[in-house]
């Protein structure tokens, strides 16, 4: 797809370009590079006039320094008729997974030949019936190895094995609990999320078959109220889980202190700033690397600094101690983001009015 | 597919009739469908926003339904959609139409806020708000507004390097951008009034081409011309040329009449000495048409015509410019001019600039073409809306169309001053979004405009005509799953608008949870509290049926159902009654997990929590032996057997549990006051048990006397401790 | 301008679909339920379609249950009753359709339902083929086999008069239109009958301090007030001082202003606005959007037809949708 029409604005060394997509963002990820100066962004996307899901892959260019405007070339396109609305998309080097609303999870591989050539492989996807009721509510990658987490209060385990998917119940609640976020901290290890602003952890060594911990944090009722979005696990502590959710909540959890949340935004909690960043829905959360590796001093801090994006149309990064930096503010909401792994200072995100937006921090 | 029916010139269904009171014959659409036998009922439902969806059923054969004749494999129906959006202003890709529904949001909501706050700060209407800076955020409004719509590049302005070519349409202009520049022209650019003819002329530049589909027009004279030029010598020979060259100047499209002369033969390298008299008088039409005095701020850069600010040093100007027009016309260089085309066509030149009445409109295709020519070179000091509209008719008069485009019915209504027409022709033209935004520039300053327009109306049902345009415009909205999450903006700008947002959201599907948490996060904004529970409540029960009992609880305990959570917990406690096993409790901690977070509307759900932590404490005490881990289970019976939630059918089963704790070893863990509390109980339950509908637990036959014993005896050594 | 969005079944002969134009049920003439979902979000096909048998004869009439109550269908079956389906997980089973209870009277048959009331309550008035109106009210929100029969009237103006013999061919019920809590229980009722009492529209309201129905309107001329009705319809009221009403006759759709304040006698004050000619034949059904300005009306002659009123509050004949192969 052509860039139809670009918008870049100067804002304190950050660049900000939208591209409209004339059809709805499902989800959108970058896809890890298979050469160094590659930047890969895999695209879910439905088109209302055919009632239709793509998956596509594009990469993005920036032409030359004197003009900035990024360029998004399709490479390749995924689709088939039977393809249901994309609930959650991930990716690793060697696997795009997204999982659907009518409950399956798919699988693509990226097959590199070039930097202009890359074709995505479908793989066999998983839609039986015993393995998620109902709508898929978040996945996540590690390398080949896929967790699922639904409504249905169940836990999935997907692995690849003689060329095809296999899953493994990790737990099922019976719908008892309801699970809306998941994320890998160890081949062993995940942390999940649901109502309540519920936190828990899995480890398939030390607890099989149910939550090895459980956050119990002291809420007040507006927070308790919520639903858990979206988890990371800090790159480097592995015992330090963030998660945002419901009336602008983003909370950090560090293991060793389970009863303890670090709080970074949120309505109606005690100890917040003043002026809360967000009221909305915060759909998702990720550590954000950029300026620690720009500012060492700042390592020594407790928690490394976090972007959140809500439902407002606020995109902005949150660290304790200190006042928001607000990146983006758009009249509708921002669904997801994405930061570069490899290049921390580029970031993607899904407007709800049928734009991309992309961001340069130097 | 066959036409409809009707002759109908946008082919949509316009959900607001616009010329009021006139008679109109309904328009008919056909359906079309697949079936092979005739639709014998039509079943109506009407879908999201203006959308209705048909069930069309075919007369089902009276043997049971099963058709006799094989060979007619037919479906027993079918059902269709049918929007009922009224036309998108032209505009026929729905991407690109959704970008300009999504883009005017913002001006939009900016505009409302400060046409709110200038109406609290001065207690004044409006349009009665006569300082710059209103005249700023109108002409702001309007300009994001009108970016919206695409980009023009004037054609006249547009500087081509081939000579031969003397137009370029970078892209297609549409009648909807010519349409909203036509009413900024009128109602929004206050600062530009006094240039009103010159921002007629540079409009018409821009949008002639539009006219070409209905009519013959300047503009398609010269796209016939470009057509000649590229495979013709001798241009001058050409009459066609000579035309051109008198209907491009008619318009004032002077970069393209001095590009057309040059093209003249005469320049010719080859040519000059034979043709000297001849380019010196083309030459000299060159440098007056390129002179000619413009009353405007500014000229674009490269562009011809001497610009002048004021009106007294452009009469100056124009006069000294007319003598000079004058002198070049009575010169005697005429005779020598040996080519007759040339001459005549440079005379007939001069006669338009001379403001010739027949010349201008012989070459002029529309009366609009004419309109704006008279006011070039007839009437150039016109300023303001002065004698505007009988100039106009006189125009139509003179070039009737049969066929009128949209943009003339407009164009008419705006000098008419008539504010209905004007409605009635965006709506009719370019529908509901146009109406809705243009009633903005409407209303800016014009107060018989805001009065007609604001007027709450018995007709209607109680509403203005403006308030009507927002409903009509988030109907539309709302019919697109993509755009019915911007309908609130125009819902909550309007006093009716909270009526429909209500129903619009009870419509919205809210079994998922994106979704629903994106209908709530409009309730939240707009604090529609009813709406918004009565949303979790559908929520809950639809998880709660279908398996998700977590997710049920949740939406119902955010919505505090309490009816329904308490005849939850009834529910509840049967399963729980059942098997209180600690392996089947283990599936339900999760659940406990989420009923203890939230104290407020646990209802009677409260109890299971507390039933958790007792049944903790007792495990382990059966596990060890601690005496502070029996206290702790003691305190927890206390609290439960205090607590009116908790349910009767669980007093004896949790007094059986607790026997060992009753008649612990090491001494009396329960105090008298304790004791008799628990006795109290025991003797309510004894008379509960006479009636009917007591629920027997699941206990030995003897467990009652049991638990009696064991209270006596603990009552009697807890009297022996205290004393 | 249209767009097929589903294919139905050999025999189908009603359909309706649910609160959020998401589901729709369709009803056949061997007795089959079939179900259509479209299982993403926003998208409105494909539609997969699933079917059940819930009769030997054929279904009348299909009508969803208020979405606070689940998802549930009522339907109208050939041998004069009604049943109510559910859509639940059972402990321990998949997600499937079961009946929740049936509605039996013996004396006469069910001609329409409608449910209405709230979120708290929810209330289903039956008209019967004897002139009889049943309201029953949902005593367990969550269970719908808990029906207790709440009311049984007459549709006359006058409570003491009753007609033994009465022999109806339709009947139809509107209900207020409304979300939330309010507390208002209002319905129309017109019937298509041999006895002209029971014939014409009349608005009952319930009383909530005596707890009984009464009429508080009739939508009739005096000089009409005999004759059938086909089909009545509540327009929802987003800021009107006063209800619309539509009924339709063979004269034609009548539009009716029913003010919302009574009178000392407890009546409110009605005025026939427009009487609307177009449809050859009788009306079915009628339905208005969602402003209440908009009235789609369709019946024997096959078409659809969608009438307004203009600035002036005249009302027209805005279209007619016409089906043609």
């Amino acid at each position: 797809m052509a860039v139809n029409q670009f918008q870049t604005q100067q804002h304190q060394n950050l660049q900000i370009h939208r591209l409209p997509q004339s059809k709805f963002i499902d989800a959108v990820r970058w896809l890890p590079p298979f050469a160094a100066f590659d930047k890969f962004i895999v695209l879910s996307l439905f088109d209302p006039t055919s009632s239709s899901s793509t998956i596509e892959l594009h990469s993005l260019d920036f032409p030359d320094s004197a003009n900035p405007n990024p360029i998004l070339s399709p490479l390749s396109t995924f689709s088939s008729p039977s393809l249901s609305r994309t609930s959650f998309l991930k990716t690793s080097q060697s696997l795009i997974a997204f999982s659907t609303f009518s409950g399956s999870l798919d699988f693509l591989s990226p097959n590199y030949s070039s930097p202009d050539e890359v074709s995505l492989d479908s793989l066999p996807s998983l839609q039986e019936k015993g393995f998620h009721v109902g709508p898929i509510s978040c996945i996540d990658v590690l390398e080949r190895d896929c967790v699922s987490v639904g409504e249905d209060g169940r836990v999935n385990l997907v692995g690849f094995g003689d060329g095809k998917a296999s899953y493994r119940r990790v737990f099922d609640s019976d719908g008892l609990v309801s699970y809306s976020a998941v994320k890998w901290a160890s081949p062993m290890e995940f942390a999940t999320g649901g109502l309540g602003c519920s936190l828990q952890w899995w480890d398939q060594r030390r607890k099989p078959g149910e939550p090895a911990l459980q956050f119990k944090g002291k809420w007040s009722q507006k927070t308790a109220s919520g639903v858990v979005h979206s988890i990371d696990i800090h790159p480097s502590r592995k015992h330090t889980c963030m998660a945002g959710g419901s009336s602008g909540t983003v909370f950090g959890w560090d293991l060793r202190w389970p009863q303890q949340p670090i709080v970074l935004s949120g309505v109606g909690i005690g100890e917040r700033p003043s002026n809360p960043i967000s009221e909305s829905e915060v759909w998702e959360v990720q550590f954000d690397c950029h300026l620690q590796s720009s500012n060492i001093t700042s390592m020594s801090s407790s928690m490394m600094p976090v972007m959140m994006c809500s439902e407002e149309g606020i995109l902005a990064v949150l660290e304790p101690g200190a006042e928001p930096f607000e990146l983006l503010e758009e009249p509708c909401a921002i669904n997801s983001f994405d930061i570069n792994k490899q290049n921390y200072s580029d970031v993607i995100c899904s407007l709800e009015w049928e734009s991309l937006a992309i961001l340069s921090r130097s | 597919m066959p036409a409809p029916a009707a002759p109908n010139s946008d082919d949509q269904l316009s959900l607001f009739s616009p010329p009021p009171s006139s008679p109109k014959q309904p328009i008919i659409y056909p359906l079309h469908h697949s079936l092979s036998s005739p639709v014998s009922r039509i079943a109506i439902s009407w879908s999201r926003g203006n959308t209705l969806r048909l069930s069309l059923l075919p007369q089902p054969s009276s043997n049971g339904g099963i058709e006799v004749n094989d060979g007619d494999d037919s479906s027993g129906g079918s059902v269709v959609e049918v929007k009922l959006s009224a036309g998108n202003g032209g505009i026929d890709d729905d991407a690109q139409w959704r970008r300009i529904v999504y883009g005017s949001v913002a001006p939009f909501a900016m505009f409302q806020s400060r046409k709110n706050s200038a109406f609290s700060f001065s207690k004044l209407p409006v349009g009665a708000l006569s300082n710059v800076d209103w005249w700023e955020y109108v002409m702001e409004y309007s300009k994001e507004i009108n970016s919206l719509l695409g980009t023009t590049k004037s054609m006249a302005s547009s500087i081509v390097d081939d000579p031969r070519r003397i137009l370029m349409v970078d892209e297609e202009p549409t009648s909807l951008k010519a349409a909203w520049e036509l009413l900024e022209i009128f109602y929004a650019d206050k600062q530009s009034q006094a240039w009103l003819p010159e921002r007629l002329v540079d409009w018409l530049a821009d949008y002639d081409s539009l006219f070409s589909e209905t009519q013959f027009t300047v503009y398609s004279k010269l796209v016939d011309l470009q057509q000649r030029l590229l495979n013709m010598q001798t241009i001058e020979d050409d009459q066609k040329y000579w035309d051109c060259l008198s209907s491009a100047l008619a318009l004032g499209w002077l970069d393209i009449v001095v590009k057309l002369l040059r093209l003249h033969g005469s320049y010719q390298l080859d040519q000059l000495s034979r043709r000297e008299t001849e380019n010196g008088l083309v030459e000299a039409v060159v440098v007056l048409v390129s002179k000619m005095p413009r009353l405007r701020p500014e000229l674009q850069a490269g562009r011809l015509g001497e610009c002048y600010k004021n009106k007294t040093d452009f009469i100056k100007g124009w006069e000294t410019w007319r003598a000079r027009v004058t002198k070049l016309e009575c010169s005697g260089y005429w005779v020598q001019c040996g080519h007759q085309k040339t001459r005549e066509g440079l005379r007939k030149i001069l006669q338009i600039m001379l403001g010739n009445t027949e010349h201008l409109s012989a070459t002029t295709c529309h009366w609009v073409e004419l309109y704006i020519a008279h006011f070039i070179y007839i009437r150039p000091f016109t300023v303001g809306f002065e004698s505007l509209y009988s100039q106009a008719q006189k125009c139509i008069q003179l070039k009737p169309v049969s066929h009128p485009h949209s943009l003339m019915g407009l164009m008419v209504g705006i000098l008419g001053e008539n504010t209905e027409v004007v409605l009635a022709e965006c709506s009719r033209a370019f529908g509901p979004w146009m109406v809705t935004h243009a009633i903005e520039l409407l209303t800016a300053g014009n107060d018989q405009s805001e009065i007609l327009l604001h007027e709450v109306r018995q007709n209607l049902g109680g509403v203005s005509i403006e308030e009507l345009h927002r409903l009509v415009y988030a109907q539309v909205l709302a019919s697109n799953q993509l755009t019915w999450q911007i309908a609130p903006v125009y819902l909550t700008s309007c006093r009716p608008g909270m009526g429909m947002l209500e129903i619009l959201l009870y419509r919205q599907p809210v079994h998922l949870k994106q979704g629903l948490l994106k209908n709530l996060e409009i309730c939240r904004l707009y604090e529609l509290d009813t709406v918004s529970s009565n949303i979790m409540k559908i929520a809950g029960v639809h998880h709660w049926k279908h398996g998700r009992k977590g997710s049920g609880i949740f939406w119902l305990q955010q919505a505090q159902d309490e009816i329904r959570l308490n005849k939850i917990a009834q529910q509840l406690f049967d399963f729980v009654g059942k098997s209180v096993s600690e392996e089947s409790f283990k599936q339900w901690e999760g659940l406990i997990e989420l009923l203890g977070s939230d104290t407020r509307t646990a209802g009677g759900l409260e109890f299971l929590h507390k039933y958790r932590d007792f049944k903790r404490s007792l495990q382990q005490v059966v596990d060890g032996k601690a005496t502070d881990a029996a206290r702790q289970a003691v305190e927890s019976l206390i609290l439960l057997m205090k607590n009116p939630s908790t349910p009767q059918q669980f007093w004896l089963p949790l007094l059986h549990d607790s026997l060992k704790l009753l008649t612990w070893r090491e001494g009396p863990l329960l105090d008298v006051a304790q004791t008799n509390l628990l006795l109290n109980k025991l003797q309510e339950l004894s008379m509960a048990r006479m009636r009917p509908d007591y629920v027997e637990a699941d206990l030995p036959t003897q467990a009652l006397s049991t638990v009696r014993l064991a209270l006596a005896t603990n009552l009697g050594r807890a009297i022996l401790e205290e004393q | 301008m249209e767009k097929t969005v589903a294919t139905l079944e050999k025999g189908t002969v009603c359909s309706a679909w649910n609160y959020s134009a998401q589901r729709l049920a369709t009803g056949s003439i061997n007795g089959l339920l079939t179900i259509f979902d479209s299982p993403d979000p926003a998208s409105s096909s494909p539609f997969s379609p699933s079917s059940f048998q819930v009769h030997e004869g054929s279904i009348v009439k299909v009508a969803w249950v208020p979405p606070e109550y689940g998802d549930a269908i009522a339907c109208i079956l050939d041998d004069g009753t009604l049943s109510l389906w559910e859509e639940v997980t059972g402990e321990g089973q998949s997600l499937q359709w079961k009946i929740c209870t049936k509605f039996q009277n013996k004396s006469a048959r069910v001609l329409d339902i409608q449910f209405g009331g709230s979120s708290t309550c929810l209330k289903l008035v039956v008209a019967y083929s004897d002139g009889y109106a049943k309201v029953y009210e949902l005593q367990n929100p969550l269970e719908l086999n808990t029906w207790q029969l709440q009311a049984e009237f007459q549709n006359v103006i006058d409570s003491v008069s009753k007609f033994a013999k009465a022999s109806c061919l339709s009947a139809s019920i509107s209900w207020i239109p409304q979300i939330g809590e309010s507390q208002q229980l209002s319905f129309v009722l017109g019937f298509n009958s041999d006895i002209p009492q029971l014939n014409s529209s009349k608005v009952w309201e319930f009383d909530q301090l005596h707890q009984r129905w009464l009429t508080v309107a009739e939508l009739a001329l005096p000089e009409n007030t005999g004759d059938p009705v086909h089909a009545v319809a509540w327009a929802p009221n987003i800021c009107r001082p006063y209800e619309i009403i539509s009924v339709a006759t063979q004269m034609g759709i009548a539009i009716w202003h029913i003010g919302l304040h009574p009178d000392v006698n407890g009546h409110l004050s009605v005025e026939k606005i427009a009487l609307l000619s177009g449809h050859q034949g009788e009306v079915w059904q009628m339905e208005w959007d969602m402003s209440g300005m908009t009235l789609a009306s369709t019946g024997s002659d096959g078409v659809v037809r969608l009438w307004q009123s203009n600035l002036n509050g005249v009302w027209h004949e805005q279209a007619v949708l016409e089906p043609t192969s």
